[in-house]
């Protein structure tokens, strides 16, 4: 029963999430390019404050963030250059991407941009509970930036701490290229098969709980990623 | 000499934009239906802005006087 | 509230998400960055007085109606809209001056005006935006319909500042002091009721040769400040029809930040440039059309960028260029420019009356002023000039308030 469970949510609700994302971005995209322009321009002035003035520019490197709170946008930095590391790191499990050498144990950054990226998370959940900040912040703030921070903390554990163990590696770079090798294949493999030992049941409950961030996406604030660039425009007219 | 018998005299000299009309607004139902304010003022927008309020508003624009400053008369209609 | 009303106040609601609507309801990340930008937080901390506070009075309302999903509008704090939460929405039109520093501040630039339109025209709806500004906008409008029947008045009355222009400049024999209805004018200025904004301006223009004429209409839109496109167009729209009857190159707003915006930045394509009074004097001085004497301003002076001509409309040099013609002795407020405090009577406040709040939520206004050390606090837009003013009084700042034409009309050389 417990492995039926363990295999739904390690390879069908994997295909679901994924899915379900990607449609949900696509209808929520839709919308707002669908609804009529503003009838005038929202730009703020100067326009061209900046070297590379493109909105772009603007939303990656977030000046007014680095300008009114220096320890906020370090910490938003690590966090977003992190992520674009980790998936960056994802991919290189499959056997053919080899960033890293294909018989490395570690994936991308060792498990320290995890680690790096479970801090900042760390941060941005403790900040919220600090006034003003609490005044303004809704219950989905906290439950998502704690969904985010399982999902780390649980991919830490699987890619840096089972380095740990007295007989080095328990799960590398290998097993989980081959268990999403299969995904990516439509396989259907079961990679309990192929992942031995205590810490599958943590990749289990790592991409449980990926898969449902997944699906909470295209419903959260996370849409910024699609949407911050076209709103840095409107700011610069 | 103004042709009106005034009830009330409002002084909106030297106010920014745009307390006369404002000011006229709250004041109107200071008098009686009927009853005439003479409103003194240095705007010359004024004698523009009074007659479309009085339009807005159901009251009366009498009449004008410019010298030293200006005179406008408004007749309470409602 | 009757379910008729609140029908009527959704659908309100649903014409007004526009794309940028959308997305600045959508992404805002409660982040909190905001909360340090707006001058009332700062004057009187309190949440409610933020950008982020004031957007979520409107956005838990959207979740309700635009959102779907039982547990997400649970999560999101969705509310129900009712009377209690109308006096919300009644908080985020009107403790907020307009002024878009927050939007210098979100990472995402999401204005604060955008989700204000939203509160404004749902009270619009209800018919409980403040009567003051609806008054105010309706006589605007009226006067399209009676300016035939006035505009002989007018007239007498502009021939009747003849004195007091000739006082700051000598025109030559033969020219019109305030000259109206010019055909193919240059310059279409457009002034506000008040003499104030008449007499010094006509000096200038007169000093500076100008083929310019006085348009019979107010500058100031108060469809904006109570939040009304429709009645904003009518408005403006007096003034474009005045300026292309007279073949009119340029419209120069007179010293208010509104007008300027709405003109400029609000009422689509004209075949017309438009540009502020302060521009207009900036590039008289730089052609050698006007000479000013710096020893009319011997004092210590600062500068208060209004909100409405800065930050929303990127005039920033051109008051301290003319500045720097009156005076040596010029000292910036800090923060300037772009992150200058706003004085905290825009969004149609001083208007209302409202002075408690004026006064309470612009204490960092007054403090920014004092800071300063300066004797003269010039600016170039009335409803700064008057809540300014208020706060000169209020906090017992010890400056004359002045404007940029007005000083510059007193410094003019006649040779």
């Amino acid at each position: 029963m417990v492995n039926q469970i363990f295999y739904l949510i390690t390879v069908p609700m994997v295909y679901v999430a994924v899915a379900w994302c990607i449609v949900g971005i696509v209808v929520k995209v839709a919308r707002v390019a669908k609804a009529p322009a503003h009838p005038f321009t929202l730009k703020v002035f100067p326009d061209k404050d900046h070297p590379v003035p493109s909105p772009v520019w603007g939303a990656l490197s977030m000046p007014t963030v680095r300008r009114h709170n220096p320890t906020f946008w370090v910490f938003l930095i690590l966090f977003h250059l992190g992520i674009a590391v980790l998936i960056l790191a994802h991919l290189d499990l499959l056997p053919w991407f080899n960033i890293y050498p294909e018989d490395s144990e570690h994936m991308i950054g060792n498990g320290a941009v995890g680690v790096v990226v479970t801090t900042a998370i760390l941060y941005f959940l403790l900040r919220r509970f600090a006034s003003p900040l609490r005044e303004i912040s809704v219950p989905a703030d906290y439950l998502l930036l704690f969904l985010l921070f399982c999902t780390a903390m649980s991919g830490d554990i699987i890619s840096w701490a089972n380095s740990w163990s007295e007989n080095g590696f328990v799960l590398t770079k290998q097993d989980f290229g081959a268990y999403l090798n299969g995904l990516f294949h439509f396989s259907w493999a079961d990679p309990a098969e192929a992942i031995d030992g205590g810490h599958y049941v943590v990749l289990v409950v790592h991409v449980f709980l990926a898969n449902l961030f997944l699906m909470v996406l295209p419903f959260s604030k996370i849409m910024h990623t699609f949407f911050a660039i076209p709103l840095n425009k409107l700011r610069r007219g | 000499m103004s042709d009106y018998a005034a009830d009330k005299v409002l002084d909106l000299k030297g106010l920014p934009c745009p307390m006369p009309v404002v000011k006229m607004s709250q004041e109107i139902g200071s008098v009686d239906v009927g009853q005439i304010i003479e409103v003194h003022t240095t705007d010359p927008g004024s004698l523009s802005d009074f007659p479309a309020w009085a339009e807005t508003s159901g009251n009366e624009v009498l009449g004008s006087e410019q010298g030293e400053f200006i005179k406008i008369f408004i007749k309470r209609n409602n | 509230m009757e379910a008729k009303l609140k029908q009527e106040l959704i659908e309100t609601f649903g014409e007004r998400l526009t794309k940028a609507a959308k997305m600045y309801l959508d992404n805002c990340s409660r982040c909190g960055l905001c909360i340090e930008a707006c001058h009332a937080y700062a004057s009187s901390p309190e949440t409610r007085y933020t950008a982020v506070g004031r957007a979520q009075n409107i956005r838990r309302l959207y979740e309700e109606y635009f959102k779907k999903g039982k547990i997400a509008k649970k999560l999101n704090e969705a509310v129900e809209l009712d009377d209690h939460w109308m006096e919300k929405v009644y908080e985020t039109a009107y403790t907020c001056t307009g002024c878009r520093r927050c939007m210098t501040y979100c990472p995402f630039g999401i204005d604060t005006g955008v989700i204000q339109g939203i509160a404004k025209m749902l009270l619009i709806t209800a018919d409980q935006e403040p009567k003051t500004l609806t008054m105010l906008a309706d006589m605007s409008i009226a006067k399209a319909k009676t300016i035939e029947k006035t505009k002989e008045n007018f007239a007498a009355a502009a021939k009747n500042l003849e004195a007091e222009v000739l006082q700051r400049w000598r025109s030559e024999g033969g020219e019109e002091v305030v000259p109206l209805d010019v055909q193919d004018a240059n310059v279409l200025y457009v002034a506000l009721a008040g003499k104030h904004s008449i007499i010094p301006a006509a000096a200038i223009m007169n000093a500076a040769k100008e083929k310019w004429s006085l348009s019979y209409f107010e500058a100031v839109n108060f469809g904006a400040f109570v939040g009304n496109p429709a009645k904003t167009k009518e408005i403006a729209g007096r003034i474009i029809e005045e300026a292309k009857r007279l073949n009119i190159k340029e419209v120069v707003i007179c010293e208010c930040g509104t007008a300027y915006r709405v003109m400029k930045h609000m009422s689509g394509e004209k075949p017309f440039k438009v540009i502020t009074f302060a521009e207009l004097i900036a590039r008289y001085v730089e052609q050698g059309r006007i000479k000013l004497d710096k020893s009319k301003l011997p004092a210590k002076v600062t500068y208060h960028d209004p909100c409405q001509i800065a930050r929303q409309g990127g005039i920033y040099e051109q008051p301290r260029y003319v500045l720097g013609q009156l005076t040596d002795n010029f000292v910036e407020m800090t923060p300037n420019r772009q992150a200058n405090w706003c004085c905290g009577g825009g969004g149609g406040l001083v208007a209302m009356g409202e002075k408690d709040f004026r006064m309470k939520s612009a204490k960092v206004k007054a403090d920014q002023v004092k800071a300063t050390g300066a004797e003269v606090l010039c600016t170039a837009c009335e409803n700064c000039h008057t809540q300014l003013s208020d706060l000169n009084e209020h906090y017992g700042l010890g400056v004359k308030v002045e404007y940029l034409s007005d000083l510059t009309a007193k410094a003019l050389v006649q040779d």
